[in-house]
């Protein structure tokens, strides 16, 4: 059983249920009412009302996870980052389950606050940048699946989107345009700044992460996730694509934009970037959010090259996407927390001078081995 | 001329901090705990020499006001107090809201019984609670449990009620540091002990037949404090300044050949003078400021 078939046994028999009881409340009103109540009840019953809600139980069950995720990835980075710089992380709220509650408080905290919109800012620029912040990160997720039976589908097959990468990509991408938007509309320099180094960024490591996803999805012989994971069954495309796993994991360092390449916040130069003048909850979506990437970022270097949900059959399928998810991620952690900041004009030197022609080398190699029919 | 090599390679930028960090990682939660302190559950273990919380030893304590007078912030002061075991006596107290933790109250304390604890959280709602009276720093078991830095010899101290100028002490120092002096107008003579000589060797104190001399542990003093000196004409033997002393250094001997005949053929009981005994002067100054005939010249002190 498949998530899809799993939520649409859900929901017929939810709709049956209600249906019931609506059938039976126009049995008891006049005709006119009656065969509007029939005429409702017959297309809660219809097989594309059934679907279209199916589709967003599948959606809520995962954003809920990715949620539940991104609560272990905040927790996970604070641990890490205290345990790296020789104190304790979070500690006593909920200190028997290693101060993982501490998120919960902060969120309540930042909850409470009040929510300021600067006099002079760009009211629907400020207000619409978060949005599309938040909404392209989880759409990430979407497109992503944690096994072949764990992951949005439209049908009863359960295959996910056709061209899942290509997707997940796409709104990967997105991301720097609503923190140039949150930038400019916040009609401050620190922001400003910021959104112009997150685009100049943009420019540096997109393309060259592209051309490895090239390479990947050459290799698989095809654009969805299942298709590319069950392309690694003998082998990972870490192995024979190590150059471009190097490669995509600077890249993907750049993308979720942390801390040897966290331009656009910096908050040691722009006072926290281009969050500067976002306050309560939505500098809270924005912090949420950029873990949010962090995890999708690890569940795609996951997909491509560490053979997705392939492992022995000890554990479920989704249990070892995640796993894998969570080493990258803590891989990434412990980047963020060594490495020096690099200006602005290094990450582009980096982009252009050593990621691309690596990446176009990179696919070179997985032509030449497509070429001798090794995959 | 010695230039740093500089590395630009990934090993120097890259690979190198992230194995540090990894150690530092693999040491903090696997071998062992990292190293800051959880603060208000654990703490640290503060050396003897940090300077929090004042402490008083009511029974070491002479009531002299030394730290009152050395305090640069003017944030300590003397409460009489009704003890039941020591009866009315001067006691100093603090304000922790304008102290600024220096120690000179400590260091000044001639008796070493005002201490400063290890105790820091200090922090009040109300500026009244951080006036601590007297009864409040008491802590009479505090002062023995102190290591106290400064270095303490034992030196005789002399009685003068009981010394009858025999002059056996001065024969029997061996360091030659007791001189014996005269005091002007009692017809007695007094020892002087020279301390900056003297080696607490203790035969003084047991060849003195009176037992006047005994030996006292004494604190080394950092603080150079101002010393008495009498103006005998204007002296009137009034016995304020020995009422007046918290170290018992001021007696007062009878001058004979003062006594004055009354119409009845009595005598009267001879004048008085004071005598200092500056050995055991804590500097305080209070004979000073209890004598109201300007008999006491202390140079810097104020009256």
């Amino acid at each position: 059983m498949n998530l899809y078939e799993f939520c649409y046994g859900i929901i017929h028999w939810l709709v049956d249920l209600v249906n019931n009881l609506w059938y039976w409340l126009g049995d008891l009103l006049p005709w006119w009412f009656g065969d509007f109540f029939t005429a409702v009840g017959d297309f809660a019953r219809s097989d594309g009302h059934l679907s279209v809600m199916t589709i967003l139980l599948e959606g809520v069950v995962i954003l809920v996870v990715g949620l539940v995720n991104v609560l272990n990835f905040i927790w996970i980075d604070r641990k890490l980052s205290g345990r790296i710089f020789d104190f304790y992380g979070p500690y006593y709220v909920g200190y028997r389950i290693g101060g993982w509650l501490q998120n919960l408080a902060d969120g309540i905290k930042l909850f409470t606050k009040e929510i300021i919109t600067p006099a002079k800012a760009d009211r629907v620029g400020f207000l619409v940048a978060p949005i599309v912040f938040v909404g392209s990160s989880v759409l990430v997720l979407a497109a992503i699946p944690f096994s072949h039976n764990f992951g949005i589908a439209t049908n009863d097959s359960g295959a996910g989107i056709p061209a899942g990468v290509l997707f997940a990509f796409a709104m990967f991408a997105i991301a720097p345009f609503a923190i140039l938007v949150a930038g400019w509309s916040s009609n401050n320099k620190y922001t400003l700044i910021g959104g112009m180094r997150s685009a100049a960024q943009m420019m540096s490591y997109e393309i060259p992460m592209l051309l490895i996803v090239a390479s990947v999805l050459l290799l698989a012989g095809g654009f969805s996730f299942g298709e590319v994971v069950d392309a690694q069954h003998d082998i990972w495309f870490a192995i024979p694509l190590f150059l471009g796993f190097i490669v995509f994991l600077v890249c993907i360092v750049a993308e979720v934009e942390v801390q040897p390449f966290d331009l656009p916040e910096a908050e040691a130069e722009l006072v926290e970037g281009w969050t500067t003048e976002y306050c309560g909850m939505r500098f809270g979506l924005f912090m949420m959010t950029s873990y949010l990437r962090g995890y999708a970022g690890g569940a795609l270097t996951t997909a491509l090259f560490l053979g997705g949900w392939q492992g022995p059959r000890l554990i479920p399928d989704e249990f070892w996407f995640l796993i894998k998810a969570y080493i990258v991620f803590f891989v990434v952690e412990w980047m963020r927390w060594s490495l020096p900041r690099i200006r602005v004009d290094q990450i582009l030197g980096l982009g252009w001078k050593r990621l691309m022609p690596l990446a176009i080398l990179n696919l070179l190699i997985a032509a030449a081995m497509k070429t001798m029919g090794w995959f | 001329m010695a230039e740093a090599k500089q590395k630009n390679t990934y090993t120097g930028f890259v690979v190198k901090p992230m194995l540090r960090t990894m150690r530092t990682f693999v040491k903090s939660l696997i071998l062992g705990r990292p190293n800051t302190v959880l603060y208000p559950y654990q703490k640290l273990d503060l050396p003897q020499v940090y300077r929090g919380l004042h402490t008083l030893d009511f029974k070491k304590c002479i009531g002299c006001g030394n730290c009152v007078i050395i305090c640069p912030n003017d944030c300590m002061w003397l409460e009489k107090i009704d003890d039941p075991e020591l009866g009315k006596i001067e006691r100093p107290g603090v304000d922790i809201g304008r102290c600024l933790f220096c120690g000179f109250c400590a260091e000044v304390c001639p008796t070493a019984a005002l201490h400063m604890t290890t105790e820091f959280e200090l922090a009040n709602h109300e500026r009244n609670k951080l006036r601590f009276s007297p009864k409040d720093i008491r802590d009479d078991k505090f002062a023995d449990t102190f290591k106290e830095e400064r270095s303490r010899r034992s030196l005789p101290y002399l009685n003068m009620e009981k010394c009858t100028s025999c002059e056996k002490c001065g024969e029997e120092c061996p360091e030659m540091c007791i001189a014996i002096v005269p005091v002007e107008g009692t017809g007695r003579k007094r020892p002087e002990i020279n301390f900056a000589k003297c080696t607490s060797c203790g035969k003084c104190a047991v060849v003195c037949p009176e037992k006047a001399l005994e030996m006292t542990d004494v604190y080394e003093a950092y603080f150079e404090m101002p010393e008495p000196k009498l103006v005998l004409e204007n002296c009137t033997g009034c016995q304020a300044c020995s009422k007046a002393c918290p170290a018992e250094a001021v007696y007062m001997l009878e001058m004979p050949g003062t006594e004055k005949v009354l119409k009845d053929g009595k005598k009267t009981k001879p004048k008085k003078r004071a005598v200092f005994i500056l050995e055991k002067c804590v500097g305080c100054g209070r004979c000073f400021r209890a004598c109201k005939f300007k008999a006491i010249d202390m140079p810097g002190v104020k009256k």
